[in-house]
């Protein structure tokens, strides 16, 4: 019962099933919920594969037409019917992955009234439309030749058709090599992001070659699998030919790109060891080089393993091909990188799986192959130790494939982000901590802060307390920075949201100049009479006020920078080293990112010291609204050990 | 309306402030920052940045934001002219005619487009120089909010002539080029700068041809290819399929020879219909 088509069978309903559950949130949830697409990797898998390779499959349908109805080779002509369904199939294909990978598929029409010519893009899209309409034509006779169709007015259809065959041929030979060069001049505006070992300014004719004879090595592929599936007789006496042929277009495809890259002068790029250069000489090899010269030699030519092998090589490398070109050989700045989601992937075979199984059908009830299908066993089975009788093939067939299909969509769906995509949130850098004191100046208020070593400050400083290192005005310098003695000043924990906003994620806190910008205002942090002291009266107004024409205001002063530049000396302003910057955050980076995380820390490690207060979401999070996380209680009362010192 | 609008920035003025981006993001209703995966920095362009301020070493901010090329290569990559280079110089997004096929963020040689990723009716996004306020006299809202002067708005040639000035009065400080002066044809938002602008594109050296004229090399080709394939198709079918007549005809004089038996030997019909259909029959039944 369980023969290798039931095998391949169950199998493609289940990625079909698969398919079923992504599509639902691919479309409900948007892009993101299901690729790894991003601002720099806008093109992935779904272009790659689904359009660029799906469409470079497809080209065995113009080849073997060219073949067959042009060049009058007609000893292949049983090869046509199969490979123009595969055709019509890989387009219908690529028309299908274009609605997953569009954001607005509904749109997919636009390009029919909104025309421009000078879009690569344009081009290939009415290119494709067109040769989608002349393939389902030139297949069209096949469906009408079924007994269904037998009526006089089908039958008129049929036979115009057959009249147009030829002027069909030609268009869609037209159409092909129009399209399939042109998927390889989309590349040409972005000769910035592919890497030179891919771009050329003549990628069209290695689109188009290298098609062709991918389509040759397709026509074969497919021969092949088809009769192992089916049972039929491989027609050896075929696979010589096509062999040689496929073999002279590989070679003129490599020949091609190796000769277009010396000519470039970048042959040597090829060579360098770089990732890039393995990866292109793995691509080129496996698609080119290592089947065309296995093809060489007659007796692999003439084999069916031989065939089988070279064919499968030329596949998997075009295919390469395709994808590097679209995806791998793209600069992306450091840290996007781009692989492809489980979900990506499930939907690239899911839509492949269709096509194999409207394949499967065509073949079994239409005549694509000169011999008979192998369908599904009619006779009934029977339980072996009952003896009860089964249900034949016919009907246990549905039931089998939708039982495979539904589980599978349901073991996807467990894995599918049902709710969309989650934005990522920014890490947030821990500010750097310094010990230091805070030294009371004997002019009044006024404190001054110093890190730990500062000798001229250690006298009269008392115990260290934790500083921030904050880049406070975002204007580069390092301040140093008493959190635990700004809450004290604000009003304790309820002061948070003086400088943290409370609700802009991501925003920084407020500058510190947006307080400390008057000396005239108690939050003043220049004390201008210790300045005039410790420059010695008068005599020292010109150390800052040294333009005497000038009004003797903070503008025209020489900065604060210039004189306290040394930490360990008298001074507070530190150079911030170029690399590493200290902005405060916001609130909300502020609690999640920071508070939270020590919190939850020093809970864990004195258990009863620090009470479990802000590790809990419902700290501030109000319990009551425990659903909507977002609803934050205004106000929580918190113990007041929660901010303390530096964090 | 002034004449070829253009921005110039200078990026030894910027403080790094960010006014202009939150100018901005109310400007356009960008809305809170939603970053997305890969993003290293909240401050990269995004769906709701247009703009945005880099931070680079030694104290220096550069104001990222689209070029507005004379020839941009996103509109002649969008397929159904969802891009549109304006009249007035801006190139700006319709987002009625987008299919989302993201196209023009490939193509673009600074990066610029951004996509909602997040959305399941996803946009894209780019700066439009404020095309709303220029067209009623008005200049884009980050020159407007910018305190510092780093940017400033005007017809191009006027500011080409001011970069020279800035240029020349402290040559010292500039490096000497006007970024955007000349690169990939010529764009609206100019730079002078006293840093290497190079991490802005893809590539540090963008070269001045403008990149619509590489595709164009290939669209161009497409009547001849299409006359030509369709010519050649149609001669070699003529020609194959005349001598094949002509031998088919020899055949009936009586020359052996080898023909598939599984082919007819009429050779007309070959084209025209598909001769197999009654043999084929004949055997599987």
């Amino acid at each position: 019962m369980l023969n290798r088509l039931t095998i391949l069978k169950s199998f493609l309903w289940a990625s079909v099933g698969v398919l079923a559950a992504v599509s639902v949130v691919r479309f409900t949830r948007g892009l993101g919920a299901v690729t790894n697409l991003s601002d720099a990797s806008p093109w992935g898998l779904w272009i790659g594969f689904d359009v660029m390779a799906g469409v470079a499959l497809a080209a065995g349908g113009f080849v073997m037409a060219a073949t067959v109805y042009i060049f009058g080779l007609e000893k292949y002509r049983s090869c046509v019917r199969p490979a123009i369904l595969t055709a019509l199939l890989g387009y219908l294909a690529v028309a299908v992955g274009l609605l997953y990978d569009l954001g607005l598929p509904w749109n997919i029409w636009h390009p029919m009234i909104y025309w421009q010519h000078h879009s690569v893009l344009f081009e290939v899209a009415v290119c494709v439309m067109l040769y989608l309409t002349v393939l389902s034509l030139e297949f069209a006779p096949v469906v009408l030749e079924h007994p269904l169709f037998g009526r006089p007015i089908f039958q008129r259809i049929l036979k115009f058709l057959r009249k147009v065959t030829i002027p069909l041929v030609i268009v869609g030979i037209v159409l092909s090599t129009l399209h399939q060069s042109s998927l390889g001049s989309l590349f040409l505006i972005a000769p910035a992001r592919l890497h030179p070992l891919w771009y050329s300014s003549i990628i069209y004719v290695f689109y188009f070659i290298s098609a062709i004879g991918l389509g040759l090595m397709m026509v074969v592929l497919e021969g092949l699998l088809s009769s192992y599936f089916f049972g039929h007789k491989v027609k050896k006496d075929l696979l010589p030919g096509v062999g040689m042929a496929a073999s002279i277009v590989l070679w003129v495809y490599v020949v091609l790109r190796l000769v277009d890259l010396a000519v470039r002068g970048d042959l040597g790029m090829a060579f360098d060891g770089s990732w890039q250069s393995l990866l292109f000489l793995f691509e080129l090899g496996m698609a080119a080089i290592l089947p065309a010269s296995l093809l060489l030699v007659r007796r692999i030519r003439s084999s069916i393993t031989g065939m089988a092998i070279c064919s499968s090589l030329t596949v998997l490398g075009m295919i390469g091909y395709r994808l590097n070109m679209s995806i791998v050989a793209f600069t992306r700045p450091e840290g996007w990188g781009y692989f492809p989601s489980w979900e990506e992937i499930a939907v690239s075979v899911g839509i492949v799986s269709c096509c194999i199984l409207v394949f499967l059908f065509f073949v079994e009830h239409l005549k694509v192959y000169d011999e008979p299908a192998h369908v599904d066993p009619m006779k009934p089975s029977y339980d072996a130790a009952t003896l009860h009788d089964l249900m034949p093939g016919e009907q246990a067939s549905p039931r089998r494939y939708s039982l495979v299909a539904v589980m599978s969509a349901a073991v996807a769906l467990l894995f599918l982000p049902v709710k969309g995509a989650e934005t990522v949130r920014t890490p947030v850098s821990v500010p750097r901590m310094v010990e230091g004191y805070q030294v009371s100046r004997q002019a009044g208020d006024f404190h001054a802060l110093a890190i730990l070593g500062a000798e001229e400050w250690s006298q009269s400083a008392e115990s260290p307390i934790p500083l921030l290192a904050i880049n406070g005005n975002r204007d580069a310098t390092l301040v140093l920075f008493n959190h635990a003695g700004h809450v004290d000043r604000q009003g304790g924990d309820e002061s948070c949201r003086t400088c943290h906003h409370l609700d802009l994620p991501y925003d920084r806190n407020s500058s510190c100049f947006e307080c400390h910008r008057d000396m005239y205002e108690p939050t003043a942090l220049f004390d201008h009479s210790f300045h005039v002291q410790a420059l010695e009266g008068n005599d020292g107004c010109t150390e800052c006020h040294s333009d005497g024409s000038e009004v003797k205001s903070y503008e025209t002063a020489t900065a604060c920078v210039e004189c306290h530049r040394n930490p360990e000396g008298s001074g507070l302003i530190l150079e911030l080293p170029g690399s590493r910057w200290g902005d405060a955050v916001g609130y909300m980076d502020a609690m999640h990112g920071l508070c939270v995380t020590c919190h939850e820390r020093n809970a864990r490690e004195e258990p009863g010291r620090f009470a479990d207060l802000l590790d809990r979401c419902d700290a501030c999070h109000d319990a009551d609204f425990s659903g909507m996380l977002e609803e934050m209680t205004p106000v929580r009362k918190i113990s007041s050990n929660v901010v303390q010192g530096g964090h | 309306m002034i004449d070829s609008p253009a921005i110039l920035i200078d990026t030894t003025r910027c403080v790094g402030c960010e006014e202009c981006v939150v100018a901005c993001k109310e400007e356009n209703g960008l809305g809170k920052d939603r970053p997305w995966r890969g993003q290293g920095a909240i401050d990269a362009l995004s769906a709701t940045r247009n703009c945005t301020v880099h931070r680079r070493p030694d104290d220096h901010f550069v104001l990222q934001q689209c070029r507005h090329c004379h020839e941009p290569a996103c509109v002649s990559a969008c397929l159904v002219g969802a891009m549109q280079k304006t009249p007035e110089g801006p190139v700006i997004y319709d987002s009625d005619r987008c299919m989302g096929c993201r196209y023009c963020m490939l193509a673009c040689p600074y990066g610029i487009p951004r996509y909602d990723w997040d959305k399941a009716t996803p946009l894209v996004h780019k700066c439009t120089m404020c095309h709303h306020r220029l067209i009623e006299g008005g200049v884009p809202a980050c020159v407007e909010a910018c305190p510092q002067e780093a940017t400033v708005f005007g017809s191009r040639t006027d500011l080409l002539a001011e970069a020279d000035r800035r240029i020349a009065a402290d040559p010292e400080t500039y490096i000497d080029r006007i970024f955007g002066e000349h690169e990939v044809g010529g764009t609206s938002v100019l730079y002078v700068s006293d840093i290497p602008l190079d991490f802005l594109s893809w590539k540090p050296d963008l070269g001045t041809e403008a990149l619509p004229d590489l595709t164009w090399q290939s669209l161009s080709k497409v009547p001849p290819v299409i006359l030509g394939m369709g010519a050649f198709m149609g001669g070699a079918y003529w020609v194959i399929n005349r001598r094949m007549k002509l031998a088919s005809m020899a055949d009936d004089g009586g020359t052996t020879v080898v023909v598939d038996p599984a082919i007819p030997a009429s050779d007309e019909d070959a084209g025209a219909e598909t001769p197999m259909t009654p043999e084929d029959e004949e055997t599987n039944a």
